[in-house]
């Protein structure tokens, strides 16, 4: 592609997603690069990108690797005086041109690729993605046999497939049944629900990953979706219903601080000081700060501390946005992950655990404690992860 | 220049496969990998030379359908003619491939074959030789590079241990190749599914040869590896962990 194909593929793309037509009100007052994780690390911040593309230099922008230099933290688009969505038009389409150069980073590529043939990133057989309710000693009912539940239950690729992020999906699931909820999954039914996807700019397969899951997702019937998966949660409320696909949909943070009461009895009593990581897509993009923390603090002997970057001021694991796919790349560019720069952050100010509510978390964060020598002194753990352990104590 | 790249299926190890006395049956199959890099370094020599390349996908009647998304991916990177060759039988040796290939190539006039090495179910790699043999021109694998200098063909051939060395060729020539000088180019969903869409396949019937002289005795799935997990606390861990390696002689 010449600039000009770019610049007119740029445009009718970002012409597509709300609110775009902001892009015209950029003042470059410079928010967005001074709030970015990676800020210091490119070339491009958000502000030089728009002027790149204003100034039809975009081709100097996808050589300079910049536009995946993003984690999607919503940081930028949310401090952002003139609302532009940075984060879910003006990246994701420069994304995409560098999809259709046929050069994004090799990872990433990977992850894309096997996402299309086997509906994850893990390069895994849909057939084993239910594999994980064979490992629990409860029964976890598949939807096709109950074909009618109250929550459905969507673990998503990290929650099926990863080896870490099942001890989630198992704990949430363990606490599910033991409040006696009325769920089931889809099991190898179930395929990635893609927002990752949606925002590395790979829009077409997006599209087809969520038309293939509508129509799985019509074929039973179910009140709600939970999901502890925060980018599952932000496609399914945000971006499946343009596609015609309406159900409520519960993050776990949500589903717990609902059953907040009848958990109280269960609780025993736990002796840590915890401290609480707002991940992006269930704070910052959704709004979701005080249900995780009134959960936490409910939970006896539990000692709460705050980190100082919180609520919508908090910084990214580093995963989303296709982030957990680009770490080679990414350690190219900047010296201190954002993961690292969290895990160092709980530490100073006490906490022997680091709480979260989203699966990519919890791999990122357990591998900056190995890179920052904080293994041992500091845990990760989904917030799931420790309710089932006071429930258990 | 004329341009041909072979591009075979596999069984995709993704999948478990089923293993029987005298059969094999993958659940489903994948573009071999060392054959999607000798397409991509054809595709990459008719960026560098403007070489026209034609892409031969080969299928059975039992995975045919399978090969549509690879010839698609190649139509979407720029190749110019599709061929899908649907062989006779599924099961067959690379000789009797090689043969009927051949035959198929001989008057097709291509200036270069290029093949992948090897494939996870062909490892001593032998297609590209027999290839050459049967149509009775030079062969050159473990190639990583091929150019065109003043006309002339000139390919970069691992030799094992980092050294590289360069060959010159004369055409036409087979060349079977390791791994393209860039990564595969990646194509995005709605790009392959349009050049699918769009994509114009000729079909072609192959009958095999049959050659005696190698049977298939059974095929055998090897005994899963004996996996000991040591747990307990340091001292406890390094006190089984000697034991253990006494046991086996190690110490």
């Amino acid at each position: 592609m010449d600039v000009e194909e770019m610049l007119e593929t740029y445009f009718e793309r970002i012409g597509e997603i709300p609110n775009s037509d902001r892009f015209i009100q950029c003042i470059q007052c410079g928010t967005c690069g001074g709030s970015c994780p990676y800020g210091m690390g490119t070339l491009f911040t958000p502000r030089r990108m728009i002027l790149a593309v204003r100034a039809g230099i975009v081709d100097e922008v996808l050589s300079s690797g910049a536009q995946w230099l993003c984690t999607s933290c919503f940081t930028c688009s949310l401090r952002c005086p003139s609302q532009i969505p940075i984060t879910d038009a003006i990246i994701p389409a420069l994304r995409e041109l560098s999809l259709l150069e046929g050069n994004p980073p090799e990872e990433l590529a990977a992850a894309l690729m096997n996402i299309a043939r086997y509906g994850n990133s893990f390069r895994e057989s849909p057939r084993k993605r239910d594999k994980w309710i064979k490992e629990v000693d409860f029964e976890v009912p598949l939807i096709s046999k109950k074909k009618k539940a109250e929550y459905l239950f969507v673990t998503e690729c990290f929650g099926a497939y990863h080896r870490r992020c099942k001890e989630i999906t198992k704990a949430f699931a363990k606490v599910m049944h033991i409040l006696g909820v009325d769920f089931a999954i889809l099991g190898n039914e179930e395929r990635c629900i893609g927002d990752l996807v949606r925002l590395c700019g790979e829009f077409g397969l997006f599209e087809d990953l969520v038309e293939k899951n509508i129509r799985v997702f019509e074929k039973y019937e179910f009140d709600k979706i939970v999901t502890h998966d925060a980018h599952a949660y932000n496609a399914l409320l945000r971006e499946y219903p343009k596609f015609g696909f309406e159900k409520e949909v519960v993050h776990h943070t949500q589903f717990l601080y609902n059953e907040l009461e009848k958990l109280k009895e269960l609780f025993g009593k736990l002796d840590y000081t915890v401290t609480y990581h707002d991940s992006c897509y269930v704070g910052r993009r959704n709004g979701i700060y005080e249900e995780p923390r009134e959960v936490l603090k409910a939970i006896p002997g539990v000692k709460f501390v705050e980190m100082r970057r919180i609520k919508e001021n908090a910084l990214c694991c580093g995963g989303g946005g296709g982030g957990v796919w680009l770490d080679s790349f990414i350690k190219e560019h900047i010296k201190e992950r954002p993961a690292e720069s969290r895990v160092k952050e709980a530490a100073s100010v006490g906490a022997e655990v680091l709480v979260t509510a989203c699966t990519l978390d919890v791999p990122m964060f357990e591998d900056a404690l190995k890179v920052t020598g904080l293994e041992g002194q500091l845990e990760v753990k989904d917030i799931s992860e420790i309710v089932l352990e006071a429930i258990e104590s | 220049m004329r341009i041909c790249a072979v591009l075979r299926l596999v069984p995709d190890l993704v999948e478990e496969l089923e293993v029987e006395e005298n059969e094999v049956i993958p659940f489903r199959y994948m573009p071999n990998e060392r054959d999607e890099h000798a397409v991509e370094e054809a595709l990459i020599l008719k960026e560098k030379t403007g070489a026209e390349v034609e892409v031969l996908g080969i299928a059975d009647p039992d995975n045919e359908a399978d090969i549509d998304e690879g010839l698609g991916m190649a139509a979407a990177k720029g190749a110019d003619k599709l061929y899908k060759v649907i062989l006779d039988r599924p099961s067959y040796k690379r000789a009797e491939l090689a043969k009927a290939l051949a035959e198929f190539l001989s008057d097709k006039n291509y200036d270069l074959i290029l093949t992948g090495i090897q494939a996870i179910d062909s490892f001593a790699g032998n297609l590209g030789g027999m290839l050459a043999k049967n149509l009775g021109i030079p062969y050159i694998g473990g190639v990583v590079e091929v150019n065109i200098s003043d006309g002339e063909v000139v390919v970069k051939k691992e030799l094992g241990g980092g050294l590289l060395a360069e060959y010159r060729l004369s055409t036409p020539a087979v060349v079977s190749i390791v791994s393209a000088e860039r990564p595969l180019k990646f194509v995005p969903f709605t790009k392959l599914r349009q050049a699918m869409k769009k994509a114009e396949i000729e079909e072609v019937e192959l009958e095999l040869p049959e050659f005696e002289g190698i049977e298939v005795v059974r095929y055998e799935v090897p005994p899963e590896p004996e996996i000991t997990l040591i747990e307990g606390d340091v001292e406890e861990v390094a006190d089984k962990l000697i034991e253990a390696l006494k046991e086996i002689s190690v110490l």
